[in-house]
């Protein structure tokens, strides 16, 4: 059915004669009248006749090929659409539902939004927030459309690493997990409607102490943490900070801590199993702060501020360049008048190291 | 709060499919109003009014009060409504559902911002005493197309209604009661009427007038236009849902402006025969010396 | 104060100097707020806008307030479960006319629009990728000229676009007037684009929200005493506005992804152009 919108009829000729001034206004509002909600009913109807939604001419921009909703990407039947992009029904044109740009893998393309809420991925290491404490399991914020969850038989229970997990533990399920606690565990499986299961079942994982959280946006673009090789790692801080935890989480949420001596440490030194039971049992769960040295408190918050400095300048988040960042803060620090307690790298100090970041 | 229950999937389905080959569940055509019935009350300004099985009763009532500081000029008009348990498990007393809002916010639309009731005729003594004149709206009985149903209430209601008359003499007000002085109609100055229609399929192509409460439930978008039989539009709303190409819209609207027209008739009917009702053997009836005794 | 409209018969100008046809000026930026999943700024005129989305996230422990979509409202359907609940909350400030008043909490006015920006959005929004969570809009009104309702539906599209909320098109929103009073049946009435304040209270208007470049029509609210007849106008000019409006949000985003990637914050795409199945 042709879209019939009258168009605006021409304007009333009637009052230039009132007034012979007006004349010359007069040509000026017919040009106007051009322009305005005169609707093209020839292009309408041909477009309505080869389905409703018409091509439009490519104007995306340039070589940097930004996509938005509504732009169909392709005509072309023989590709298969990703996330980021739907099908119009009745046509085979591939439209995208996000802004932001096109990856293809294969004949599978899909649109890779400017930013968007971290999507759990089975093997993500990730850094959570216990929410909610329930009868057999923990809900977890991970920056994701759901709350993740974390069952009871998911976690090392204290006393034996393959322990079979027995009513005991359920009932005295918040001295493992409370709520408000931060720990960091792995995506391990994914349910059909994209709620993450979590699992914390390796020496690697579990409560998180001794040190702070800081969030940024995660994967789904927009900068922010990156996947890659390495999210966890241990620094030498400079200045006597002695060595310092980094846990870059996937969907986001950084912690970055002093360092403690790992169970495998504990392993080499005391070579026993019982012995590892009952030292990880007793500062797994614990919930108290080691003592922290002023120095390493310093750097720890130097390391935050140059994970925050990253993102402001919308700079990927991962172990070069936080490591590189680091460095570049440290020597900052040195020239700086206040010396190396000068840890501020907001405004215009931030944007100096990333400029000096992204120079290389 | 009980939840409404939803149709399952199979009976949303069923209903579409039907849609589709243009065909309702009830054998009505697409632009077909269900059974409309008027009864007025014994009393002046009680309209009871069913389209099918949705059933609502608008009782008008009028008080003398001051009023508001801003607008010395006018009188007070209020629409009240109220969906109450009876009418759906899911309405609540004290707790506005959005029905409920968006019903009220219709009726204000339609019936009192677009000038319906001269609310200045209300004035009694400027900025002193004036008629307040209420509308209370209880939904009896809920098989969808609330809005049609009571917005036509409403204005039945209001027509029907008869206020006592009045003088102000030197500065003081005399109300008369019935027995002195017959009540007189209020300053009425137009009558609109809604006319909703539902939406269904993936792009809203299938447009469906005073859809059932099933119906209502499986609608993609719905669109409520209120016009008076001079062609005048008091309000459109379609807010939000499925998009609707626009040109069909505009059809929607002269489609509604037949029923508006309609509905006028057949309320002015209806008003015709129960003043006759109302009024057997005229004056001089009146004037008769022999009573029935 | 009434609208001085003799001016208009003159020389075709209305009272701030447009033409029918032109809009006020449109500004607006995306990702103005750090913390929120998306974020909008939305001038249209003197009309000044904010819009933050949160979500989709896990809904939280209040559910079902008025204007939430997923109940009786037209663009839920079924459940809470199946798809996002898209929340809606306008607030608008004190010192945003002229007259300094507070709004009242239950504002029917405000519920309104609470409802219509949900469904509108809900219509266009991909919610059933959500299931079990809510996505929540939140606007807050700075100053108001009018279009209101436009705006804020403009501003939450730009917000959900900034959240990557995936949806079917732009849903963009203006008005449209008519030179005419309803009273009078002039035939030679003009229809208005874009309405001020002062014309949308002394004009017949309406608001119209398309999706994308299409005719079609989300949300269609007029106000006002109309004649049929300039119904038609006044929709072609709003649908047509609709379409400027999507062009100038479009390059907003558009504009605002260039520059993620030429900072190197996002990875370059592949050019549809040069793909080639391998």
């Amino acid at each position: 059915m042709p879209v019939t919108i009258l168009a605006p009829k021409a304007m009333r000729q009637d009052y230039g004669q009132a007034d012979k001034q007006n004349i010359s206004d007069d040509s000026d509002d017919a040009d106007s009248s051009n322009g305005g909600a005169e609707l093209d009913y020839a292009e309408l109807a041909k477009a309505d006749a080869e389905g409703h939604t018409h091509k439009r001419p490519r104007i995306a921009g340039g070589d940097f090929e930004i996509v938005t909703p509504g732009e169909v990407i392709t005509d072309d039947p023989q590709w298969m659409r990703g996330h980021g992009t739907y099908v119009a029904a009745g046509t085979t044109s591939i439209i995208s539902s996000v802004a932001g740009t096109i990856t293809r893998t294969n004949k599978l393309l899909s649109v890779r939004p400017l930013r968007a809420r971290y999507t759990p991925e089975v093997g993500d290491l990730v850094v959570g927030r216990i929410v909610e404490v329930q009868a057999k399991r923990w809900r977890v914020d991970v920056g994701a459309t759901q709350l993740a969850s974390l069952p009871l038989s998911a976690i090392n229970l204290p006393g034996g690493i393959l322990r079979k997990r027995t009513e005991t533990d359920e009932l005295q399920i918040r001295t493992f997990f409370a709520e408000g606690d931060l720990l960091v565990a792995e995506v391990q499986q994914l349910f059909q409607d994209g709620g993450a299961v979590l699992h914390t079942r390796s020496l690697k994982y579990g409560k998180l102490r001794n040190g702070m959280f800081v969030a940024v946006s995660g994967m789904g673009g927009g900068g922010g943490v990156v996947r890659s090789r390495r999210q966890v790692w241990t620094l030498e801080a400079a200045s006597g900070g002695g060595p310092i935890d980094v846990v870059l989480g996937v969907n986001g949420y950084v912690w970055i801590s002093k360092h403690v001596e790992t169970p495998e440490g504990l392993v080499e030194k005391t070579s026993g199993i019982t012995n590892l039971d009952e030292s990880v049992s007793a500062t797994m769960y614990s919930s108290q702060n080691d003592r922290i040295g002023p120095e390493t408190m310093r750097e720890i918050a130097r390391i935050r501020g140059v994970v925050t400095a990253l993102v402001d300048n919308g700079l990927r988040v991962d172990e070069d360049m936080v490591m590189r960042g680091y460095h570049e803060a440290v020597e900052m620090a040195m020239v700086s008048s206040v010396g190396a307690d000068d840890i501020y790298l907001g405004g215009e100090r931030g944007e100096q190291l990333a400029a000096v970041l992204t120079a290389v | 709060m009980p939840r409404e229950i939803e149709p399952s999937l199979n009976e949303k389905q069923f209903v579409l499919q039907a849609l589709q080959e243009k065909f309702r569940l009830d054998g009505r055509q697409f632009d077909q109003y269900r059974p409309l019935e008027l009864t007025f009350g014994d009393q002046y300004g009680v309209a009871d009014v069913a389209f099918g099985k949705t059933k609502i009763l608008a009782k008008a009532s009028a008080e003398v009060t001051v009023p508001y500081a801003d607008r010395p000029l006018d009188g007070v008009f209020a629409i009240a409504t109220e969906l109450s348990p009876m009418a759906s498990p899911a309405f609540e007393v004290n707790r506005p559902t959005e029905t409920e809002v968006l019903l009220s916010r219709l009726l204000e639309k339609t019936v009192r911002r677009s000038g319906a009731l001269d609310t200045e005729s209300l004035c009694l003594v400027a900025g002193q005493k004036c008629w307040s004149i209420r509308v209370d709206v209880h939904v009896l009985s809920h098989d969808g197309n609330l809005i049609d149903t009571a917005c036509f209430a409403v204005v039945a209601a209001l027509r029907h209604f008869r206020k006592p008359d009045t003088s102000v003499e030197g500065g003081i007000l005399t109300v008369y009661t019935p027995a002195e002085r017959e009540p007189v109609p209020l300053s009425w100055l137009h009558s609109p009427f809604c006319v909703t229609w539902s939406f269904y399929g993936d792009r809203g192509e299938i447009a469906v007038l005073d859809a059932t409460w099933t119906e209502e439930q499986i609608r993609v978008a719905s669109c409520t236009i209120s016009l008076n039989r001079h062609g005048e539009i008091c309000q459109i709303s379609k807010l939000g849902g499925t998009p609707v190409e626009a040109v069909a819209l505009l059809q929607c609207t002269s489609i509604a402006l037949t029923k508006a027209k309609d509905f006028s008739v057949f309320l002015d009917k209806k008003l015709a025969e129960d003043t006759k009702k109302r009024n057997i053997g005229g004056f001089m009836a009146e004037l008769r010396s022999e009573n029935d005794r | 104060m009434p609208l001085d409209t003799s001016a208009y018969s003159l020389a075709l100008l209305r009272v701030d100097g447009r033409r029918w046809n032109e809009l006020r000026r449109m500004h607006a930026q995306i990702r103005t707020q750090a913390a929120a999943d998306g974020s909008s700024y939305l001038e249209m005129g003197h009309t000044k806008v904010m819009c933050v989305v949160t979500g989709p996230s896990e809904p939280g422990p209040r559910r079902s307030a008025v204007g939430a979509s997923g109940g009786t409202g037209v663009g839920g359907g079924s459940g809470e479960a199946a798809q996002a609940e898209v929340a809606v909350s306008i607030v608008i400030a004190g010192f945003s006319s002229v007259d300094r008043k507070r709004t009242a909490r239950g504002d029917k006015r405000i519920l309104e629009m609470q409802s219509t920006i949900s469904n509108a959005l809900a219509g266009s929004l991909h919610t059933h990728l959500y299931p079990h969570s809510a996505i929540n809009i939140s606007l807050h009104v700075l100053s108001q000229d009018g279009s209101l309702l436009a705006a804020l539906i403009n501003a939450a599209t730009l917000a959900c676009v900034d959240a990557g909320i995936p949806m079917t098109d732009y849903v963009a929103a203006c008005t449209a007037g008519s030179t005419s009073t309803y009273a009078a049946g002039d035939e030679a009435a003009d229809p208005l684009l874009d309405l001020n304040q002062q014309e949308e209270q002394e004009l017949p208007g309406l608001t119209v929200a398309t999706l994308g470049e299409s005719d079609r029509v989300a949300v269609l609210v007029c106000e006002s005493r109309v004649q049929v007849s300039r119904l038609e106008g006044m929709l072609a000019v709003a649908v047509d506005g609709c379409k400027q409006v999507r062009e100038i949000l479009d390059r907003v985003v558009r504009d605002k992804g260039r520059r993620m990637v030429q900072e190197g914050t996002i990875e370059k795409g592949v050019g549809v152009n040069d793909m080639e199945i391998d």
